[in-house]
């Protein structure tokens, strides 16, 4: 950079046009939007489970879809909070809620070692693949929103960002899958929905810092 | 004008809303804090490259500011990114020389001990900081480190590695 920082500085300011400032509220709101679309993408594409649209619940379908929405809205939080840069920040709060939706593999590897090798047929494990799958795919496109929320930011640590951006990602696109899948079994949700946090986050972790950088 | 915390938030907030004059303003003093800033952490013929691409990077990322929270832990935190992006790309250096001037011309009220780049070496490793501060700030060559602390070559490079990783985690730590 050879130009003197003076005229630099005149030519910026010469440039100035009035900007918005990034609000939480708005980016968490462009979140919820697309969570919003993933629901509906499920209920059109793949159909709502009988029991929930009759208001039948059962309980590890609700501890589990539940654990996976908190988790995507501290990941999404987390996120936005990331794409103001600000010295004195603390960007660990969605640790809490990655370990408490730990959980739910933690549950279903000690069923599973119980019931033995009869937990993992091959029906149900071609199963827990389309989950793993669809899950991961549905969460397309909330890491799209968190993706450009990032460009528009300014965030300081793009791999932790990204790795951020895939575990909302994920925890939404299965939050949404769940509402199809039929399954109620710890097993089936610990091990293939777990997965499908895993994967969105590692990819997450290895795509998202390369587009974020600034 | 002082470019004391309030004014500069409240020149920020004028420029966001499209003041031109205010940002100049804020452009120029908050050009003389960054030199100030990255002072001793920088070769001298570095610092003004540095200060420019922050100022660049401040330019484009003005919708990242708050007008309700504090501005020079904004600008700090932007500061410490691109510090650490410089230090990750130059190998060599080609002054070897600190400008004592600039050493302890950081006379920043208390805050300023929380957003500087030195705490964010208080967090590394001596080796490691050391390891940095040899081959990235004063411009030695990996082998002329090596002989200057004692370190292997290879330790050397995993120490700066390791370093500019850590610095990359903790940019926004007080």
């Amino acid at each position: 950079m050879s130009r003197d920082t003076n005229s630099l500085i005149a030519e910026l300011a010469g440039g100035l046009q009035p900007v918005r400032p990034l609000r939480f509220s708005i980016g968490l709101g462009f979140a919820l939007a697309g969570l919003a679309a993933t629901l509906s993408v499920v209920a059109l594409l793949f159909g709502i489970r009988p029991d929930v649209l009759v208001g039948n619940f059962d309980p590890v379908f609700l501890l589990a879809t539940g654990l996976f929405l908190l988790l995507g809205l501290a990941a999404t939080a987390t996120v936005i909070v990331m794409s103001r840069p600000h010295v004195g920040s603390d960007h660990s709060g969605w640790r809490w809620a990655a370990a408490m939706t730990a959980l739910l593999p933690i549950a279903a590897i000690i069923t599973g070692i119980e019931r033995g090798p009869a937990a993992m047929s091959v029906a149900e494990a071609g199963h827990g693949l389309d989950c793993l799958m669809a899950g991961s795919a549905l969460g397309l496109l909330v890491a799209a929103v968190l993706v450009w929320w990032l460009r528009r930011g300014a965030p300081t640590s793009p791999e932790r960002a990204g790795l951020l951006t895939g575990i909302a990602a994920g925890s939404f696109g299965i939050f949404a899958f769940s509402f199809h899948c039929q399954y109620n079994d710890i097993v089936h949700i610990g091990l293939w929905h777990g997965l499908a946090v895993v994967v969105s986050a590692a990819l997450g972790r290895l795509i998202v810092p390369h587009v974020i950088r600034w | 004008m002082k470019s004391d915390e309030p004014s500069l938030a409240r020149l920020m907030a004028m420029a966001q809303q499209g003041d031109r004059l205010a940002y100049r303003t804020l452009l120029l003093e908050c050009g003389n804090w960054l030199r100030r800033y990255f002072g001793r952490r920088v070769p001298p013929g570095h610092l003004e490259d540095l200060v420019q691409e922050t100022l660049l990077a401040l330019h484009h990322k003005l919708a990242t500011y708050d007008p309700d929270r504090a501005f020079l832990p904004w600008l700090s935190a932007i500061a410490r990114y691109r510090w650490v992006d410089h230090l990750r790309r130059i190998y060599r250096a080609e002054e070897t020389e600190l400008d004592e001037d600039m050493i302890g011309a950081n006379d920043e009220p208390a805050i300023a001990a929380r957003i500087s780049l030195e705490r964010l070496f208080k967090q590394l490793p001596s080796a490691q900081v050391r390891a940095i501060e040899l081959v990235k700030i004063e411009g030695l060559s990996v082998a002329e480190a090596s002989r200057a602390c004692g370190q292997s070559e290879s330790l050397i490079k995993v120490n700066i590695h390791r370093g500019l990783k850590k610095l990359t985690a903790m940019i926004e730590k007080a």
